[in-house]
């Protein structure tokens, strides 16, 4: 499973690594980018079909907490 | 000279406190120590009320208390280090259960992070999973948006805990005022689309055998009155989880009692055999699916959550409905006005005959029954009563027996469990309901977890009622050890407590003892007259198992009714 990721928070890359382990997948490639403000990331995942499912849902859930501010 | 009135300047202390205020935030929990000392500077002599507990695990469970009886998000600060790592049970306990509180730590000074500084704890890392966010706030100048977007956090969509960890000397920086204008929060909340409404309308329509649940998404009074209105339309059976409870009317005669391990017969064979299950606001934990392939195999699931990760996460969803629950089920019971009302009367009666009275342990030897003794509490409780509880059986005896009027008016640490919440967490209900009464009914073990909160009760005169069901045991993991791992007791023997009236007597606090079955009703009328604070030490039989059990990762024909016997 591939997942990109831009969010404000750099350590968010360390919490999704950290989720895909917990949900028994494995982070096999990830590109991350940094400025001040904006983080991207590039993950490639594997692991179990569904956990993979539940792992992309958890890291949307994540993303989402982020929108909440508008400037 | 006074010091509180003296002044002084104002710093980022003071920009925390102002953006508290400005969230409407009436009290704090905390305990002070060196790095959060800038800001109960700018507490001295403030008029935000501060309650200061024993131990900062007690400021994270009151904080909880009072956002699960209230609705409104709990506050609770600590230093940095070991005041922080204390907090974070509290936080985990709050994520789990998806209750707004909001934790305020302080850090290290910044140029001493990463240094292993002395009460230096990394406590962003620590909760980053166990949290909605952990923010570091490293400028004065955005201690106020931070803060004020930590609370916007906590509250929105699906709740939960954020903590802010400001580091000493951002806390010391000369106050930096709010930004103008403050970021905007958009929370747009998901509202369940008109085609999945109309799809639940039609599972509902061509039912035979459903069944509604109502989990802690049901919680808000709006919820509980769509719920209630939409049970009572359809005649429709209905349970709810541990954090549900309140949630169906308690005169709804076709209301089933709780669903899950220690739910009722009624409740476990009805979702069992139903053929479309209207599940609304819950997450399906394991303590009430068992076995989740095994669970509501058949039923067309219509699952509305307001966090669409939980759909397809244990059970397979027919219908998703991503939205609040109030919302949705206005919407379903609209969708269904507009055509044939279904009525369930029969099917429900059915239900309700599937089940019977709770089976119960009988006392030996001139013991007092504890779900004899709670029982008879129950039967007296003033009606406006907030009850919490602590972790084990006495937690599941009272989610067997207590009516609730609403969800908030039962608090207990249902997701995770923690034993030591129970008191801590009624005492910070009693902050967030001034002038109702609130039981802190606790177990032996988990009372002795958070015990010193005596003092706080003490200080503060906190009206709270402790009943303390002591059965000389870890109750709950005795049974399993009974049940499962064959009477090998291990750990589990706490024959050797203290007495619990002396040490209520030390804090200058009321008891009431009962020893036997004799004793109950006189202390237990005593005790309900006594006005303020004050412990009932209720000695029980200590053999009493929680009856019914559905083993974990079993399935509903495993349900006991007692020892070796399958319902």
């Amino acid at each position: 499973m591939s997942y990109d990721l831009v969010v404000g928070d750099p350590r968010t890359v360390a919490r999704v690594i950290n989720m895909a382990h917990r949900f028994q997948c494995r982070a096999t490639r990830v590109d991350s980018t940094s400025t001040e403000t904006v983080t991207t990331a590039h993950f490639e995942f594997a692991g179990d079909a569904m956990q993979l499912d539940r792992l992309r849902a958890q890291i949307d859930r994540i993303v989402q907490f982020e929108k909440i501010f508008v400037s | 000279m006074n010091p509180a009135t003296t002044p002084r300047p104002r710093t980022g202390g003071d920009a925390v406190l102002e953006a508290l205020e400005r969230e409407g935030v009436d009290v704090i929990f905390g305990y002070p120590g060196g790095t959060i000392m800038p800001f109960y500077d700018a507490l001295y002599g403030h008029p935000m009320r501060h309650i200061l507990v024993r131990h900062e695990a007690g400021a994270a469970f009151a904080a909880g208390g009072y956002a699960r009886t209230s609705g409104r998000v709990g506050v609770c600060c600590a230093t940095s280090g070991p005041g922080a790592t204390n907090l974070v049970t509290g936080l985990v306990d709050a994520m789990m259960d998806s209750i707004p509180v909001v934790a305020i730590t302080g850090q290290v000074r910044t140029t001493l992070m990463g240094t292993d500084g002395f009460q230096e704890a990394d406590v962003c890392a620590i909760t980053q999973c166990t949290t909605k966010a952990s923010i570091l706030v490293t400028d004065p100048g955005q201690i106020y948006t931070k803060v004020r977007e930590a609370f916007a956090l906590a509250r929105s969509g699906r709740p939960g805990p954020v903590l802010v960890d400001i580091p000493t000397d951002v806390l010391k920086a000369p106050y930096v005022p709010e930004q103008n204008p403050p970021r905007k929060v958009n929370d747009v909340r998901p509202v369940a689309s008109a085609e999945s409404i109309k799809a639940a309308a039609n599972a509902i329509r061509n039912a035979h055998r459903p069944i509604a649940i109502a989990g802690g998404g049901v919680r808000d009074p709006k919820a509980v009155k769509a719920f209630r209105e939409f049970c009572a339309l359809l005649g429709l059976p209905h349970t709810t989880t541990i954090c549900g409870l309140g949630a169906s009317d308690p005169n709804d005669v076709h209301g089933l009692g709780m669903l899950g391990m220690h739910g009722t017969k009624a409740s476990n064979l009805t979702v069992h055999t139903a053929d479309v299950v209207l599940a609304f606001g819950m997450r399906f934990d394991d303590r009430v699916t068992g076995k989740p392939d095994r669970f509501v195999k058949g039923a067309t699931v219509v699952h509305n959550d307001i966090d669409a990760t939980e759909f397809n996460k244990i059970i397979p969803t027919d219908i998703p409905l991503h939205g609040d629950a109030a919302d949705t089920i206005k919407a379903i019971i609209a969708e269904l006005k507009t055509g044939h009302v279904p009525r369930f009367d029969d099917w429900a009666t059915q239900a309700k005959a599937l089940g019977g009275p709770l089976p119960s342990d009988v006392a030996k030897d001139g013991h007092l029954s504890a779900t004899d003794f709670l029982d008879q509490l129950f039967a007296v409780l003033p009606a406006k009563a907030i009850v919490s509880t602590d972790v084990g059986q006495h937690q599941m005896w009272t989610a067997q027996r207590f009516k609730p009027n609403a969800p908030r008016d039962f608090c207990t640490s249902a997701g995770l469990g923690s034993m030591g919440f129970g008191f801590p967490a009624a005492i910070g209900a009693c902050f967030a309901n001034p002038g109702r009464p609130v039981f802190a009914i606790c177990g032996d073990g988990g009372f002795q977890m958070t015990m010193p909160e005596l003092a706080t009760v003490k200080r503060y005169q906190v009206p709270v009622k402790i009943v303390l069901i002591d059965n000389r045991n870890l109750g709950m993991v005795r049974q399993w050890q009974e049940l499962f791992y064959d009477e090998r007791y291990s750990a589990t023997n706490l024959s050797d407590n203290p007495d619990f009236c002396t040490i209520a007597s030390a804090y200058d606090i009321e008891s009431f003892r009962i020893s036997g079955p004799e004793d109950a009703p006189s202390m237990l009328e005593a005790f309900l007259a006594y006005s303020g604070p004050a412990l009932l030490h209720v000695s029980c039989y200590p053999d009493e198992l929680v009856w019914p059990m559905i083993p974990a990762g079993g399935v509903v024909e495993d349900l006991m009714e007692s020892k070796g016997v399958n319902a």
